[in-house]
């Protein structure tokens, strides 16, 4: 538990404090940023839209109600696709720890061919391996993250394994940011056991103890700026029916929006910043799943959330990797209603999940619209459409190859189809991929880092072109998609503008 | 005007963080939609044994519950979605009628081509209410109780198991 939180639904009345650095956003990136600052001696405030809740509590909630408590739009915001492309489930976090508590823990550092573009095509000199080494290193250190060991795979691992060893298909263990494990295949409804190093169980509370304090259920609504610079924040607290009433003000001498990609671009541009890449370029990585249905029991949710991954088709843009929901979140996936929806559901347990990720060229774009929550939208490039389709080929294969019975793909409407010739004319008929079920869980890239302002939004060094001393350092900066999970690298980027930052004090605060 | 350290020191801090914060109190549903959403999940999940009446009551009530944590923005689109669902039988079937006041087999009937309709629109409605819906009327213990989902992890406890007594036996050694 951490002790330096005051929740803002509990003050009622209108409050005005003062720090050296705020922090907008618990997440990840912010989580990063607030204790490095707060070791180098700064007085740093975090600001969380989203409540505080105890990793002792997770344990005692449902999936779903994790999802209506902890994650942006109780888990049902969206993507709005454009021309033939799907609707797109976004999953993101809203609490003290961020999409951090959300995700299935998996860690990857940006490969080097994604950072080759970076530093040579972008110019961005500080994004080269050898820069970003330490910043990793130093991340996986406090995050505790380890390989997946053989023996916490699930059984639908070890059918997504066999099938992909059937077909030629290498995989690899996955890295994971876990402390004792027990397999309960929920990381992505908070870790019951508090064995997933989230930032709520590992940054956060390091900060506080280095003077770091948190404001919960707190919405910050504009940066405030001085001749051109930021100097604090102003909001409202959230009162009990979720509505921001009671306002507060922040004074600052530097301000770090950590909001993530989907919130970073509103709060900019409804603080005055524009630009002609803010909210635009964003990039999802949308995933598809593949279910496998077959004679032997299965019970899926019976290991670790996540072990496994092949790499064989990162020149094609796709990288295959295990997953396992829970029953009921995979039910709605499955095809029928009535008794035909009841009697396929009832072979959950029987059931693998097979999944793939698309390394997506960024077709989104992020605006403000009715309510506090954005507007996104997403237009699927042909080439990420073509690579969507491949995947779902390839899983399907795999769970053929594994001795699937059955295999259900993502396509509503779709019966399950019982062989690959079955496949083969499912697929031929090049059914739209809007009506595929697809699900993304890394918005990226909504306010590039470039070296020049046409180009982004920040500087390399994570302050905005439009302002002084107003930072930004989530998952928004990164300048491209990266293909593989991005806590890692949002964590290892958020570092290195956190040191960047402490290393240029005397210029801040001037 | 109060400040942080007050704040802090008022009790509003450490105090009572061990308690989880409650639910914000607003709901979505208005007594016209009830009826619909009810009619619409007995289609979805009938079955020779249920659900039953008081199931079916509890599941409008967590639905209610569940889509009231959304943007307020969110929470009118779904009430759109669930108008095109009360006039689905308008679209469908060509019949005046809304979907509640249908018989259980034609309301059946309705979701089945809706879910396989050319009109993506009509799909999507439809995979989003399904969605929701699966996610928590699966919840329900006795419908995890007879998919066999259990919180014990046996297979894993048992992997546990031979990896803790192959590493005491190798320090032993």
């Amino acid at each position: 538990m951490i002790d330096a939180v005051v929740r803002g639904r509990e003050v009622g009345v209108p409050l005005s404090a003062q720090a050296d650095v705020i922090v907008v956003g618990s997440g990840a990136g912010g989580a990063v940023v607030a204790r490095e600052l707060a070791n180098a001696g700064w007085s740093v405030l975090v600001v969380e839209e989203g409540g505080y809740w105890i990793p002792e509590h997770y344990s005692a909630m449902t999936p779903s109600h994790m999802f209506r408590r902890m994650a942006r739009e109780a888990a049902l915001a969206a993507a709005v696709g454009i021309g033939e492309t799907p609707l797109i489930a976004v999953l993101a976090g809203k609490c003290v720890g961020g999409s951090s508590v959300l995700t299935g823990g998996v860690c990857f550092r940006v490969p080097e061919e994604v950072l080759g573009t970076w530093v040579h095509d972008l110019g961005l000199t500080q994004m080269s391996p050898e820069a970003l080494d330490p910043h990793f290193a130093a991340v996986e250190r406090a995050i505790e993250v380890e390989a997946v060991p053989t023996h916490m795979r699930s059984r639908s691992t070890e059918l997504f394994v066999e099938g992909a060893a059937k077909l030629g298909i290498r995989m690899k263990p996955l890295r994971r940011n876990t402390r004792g494990c027990k397999g309960a295949a929920r990381c992505n409804f908070g870790c019951p056991h508090f064995a997933k190093m989230s930032v709520d169980v590992s940054y956060l509370p390091d900060a506080c103890a280095h003077g770091a304090r948190i404001l919960s259920d707190a919405l910050v609504e504009r940066v405030v700026f001085t001749g051109g610079r930021a100097t604090g924040v102003r909001g409202r607290f959230l009162d009990e029916t979720g509505e921001p009433r009671v306002p507060f003000q922040i004074a600052a001498k530097i301000v770090v929006v950590a909001c993530g990609a989907l919130h970073t671009p509103l709060l900019l541009r409804r603080s005055g910043l524009r630009g002609p890449r803010l909210g635009r370029g964003l990039t999802l990585h949308p995933s598809v799943r593949v279910y496998g249905i077959f004679d032997e029991r299965v019970d899926g949710w019976d290991g670790a959330f996540q072990s496994v991954y092949s790499d064989d088709f990162e020149h094609d843009g796709i990288t295959l990797i295990s997953a396992y929901g829970t029953a009921n979140l995979l039910a709605g996936g499955f095809p029928g209603v009535g008794r035909e929806h009841r009697r396929l559901v009832h072979r959950i347990p029987h059931t693998a999940v097979f999944g793939a990720m698309i390394h997506d060229e960024g077709g989104g774009s992020v605006r403000r619209w009715l309510s506090r929550e954005p507007l996104v939208s997403y237009r699927l490039a042909a080439r990420d459409g073509e690579r969507m389709r491949r995947a779902m080929r390839i899983l399907a294969e795999m769970a053929f190859a594994a001795g699937a019975r059955q295999v259900i793909l993502p396509i509503f409407g779709a019966p399950p189809v019982a062989s690959t010739k079955e496949l083969d004319v499912l697929l031929a008929r090049r059914p739209s991929l809007r009506r595929v079920e697809c699900v993304a869980f890394h918005p990226l890239g909504s306010a590039k880092m470039s070296t020049h302002p046409s180009r982004g939004v920040v500087k390399p060094s994570g302050e905005t072109w439009g302002a002084d001393n107003l930072f930004v350092a989530d998952g928004s900066v990164l300048p491209t998609s990266i293909g593989v999970n991005s806590q890692l690298p949002v964590m290892a980027v958020a570092r290195q503008i956190a040191h960047g930052i402490a290393e240029n004090a005397s210029h801040h605060v001037l | 005007m109060v400040t942080l350290s007050h704040a802090l020191s008022d009790g509003r801090g450490p105090a009572p963080q061990a308690q989880a914060p409650r639910d914000f109190a607003r709901t979505t549903l208005r007594r016209r939609h009830r009826p619909l959403v009810r009619a619409l999940a007995e289609a979805m999940f009938s079955h020779a044994l249920g659900p039953t009446r008081e199931r079916l009551d509890a599941f409008v009530d967590e639905f209610d519950n569940f889509v009231s944590f959304a943007s307020r923005t969110l929470r009118f689109g779904l009430l759109v979605m669930l108008g095109v669902v009360r006039f689905a039988p308008l679209f469908v079937l060509l019949r005046f009628a809304t979907f509640e006041t249908l018989r259980l087999d034609e309301r059946i009937r309705i979701i089945e081509r809706m879910a396989a309709s050319r009109f993506i629109g009509l799909a999507l409605v439809l995979a989003a209410y399904k969605g929701i819906f699966s996610l928590l009327f699966f919840e329900h213990d006795d419908e995890l109780a007879a998919l066999g989902y259990k919180d014990e992890r046996h297979r894993h406890k048992h992997a546990l198991r031979l990896v803790a007594s192959t590493t005491a036996g190798e320090v032993a050694e």
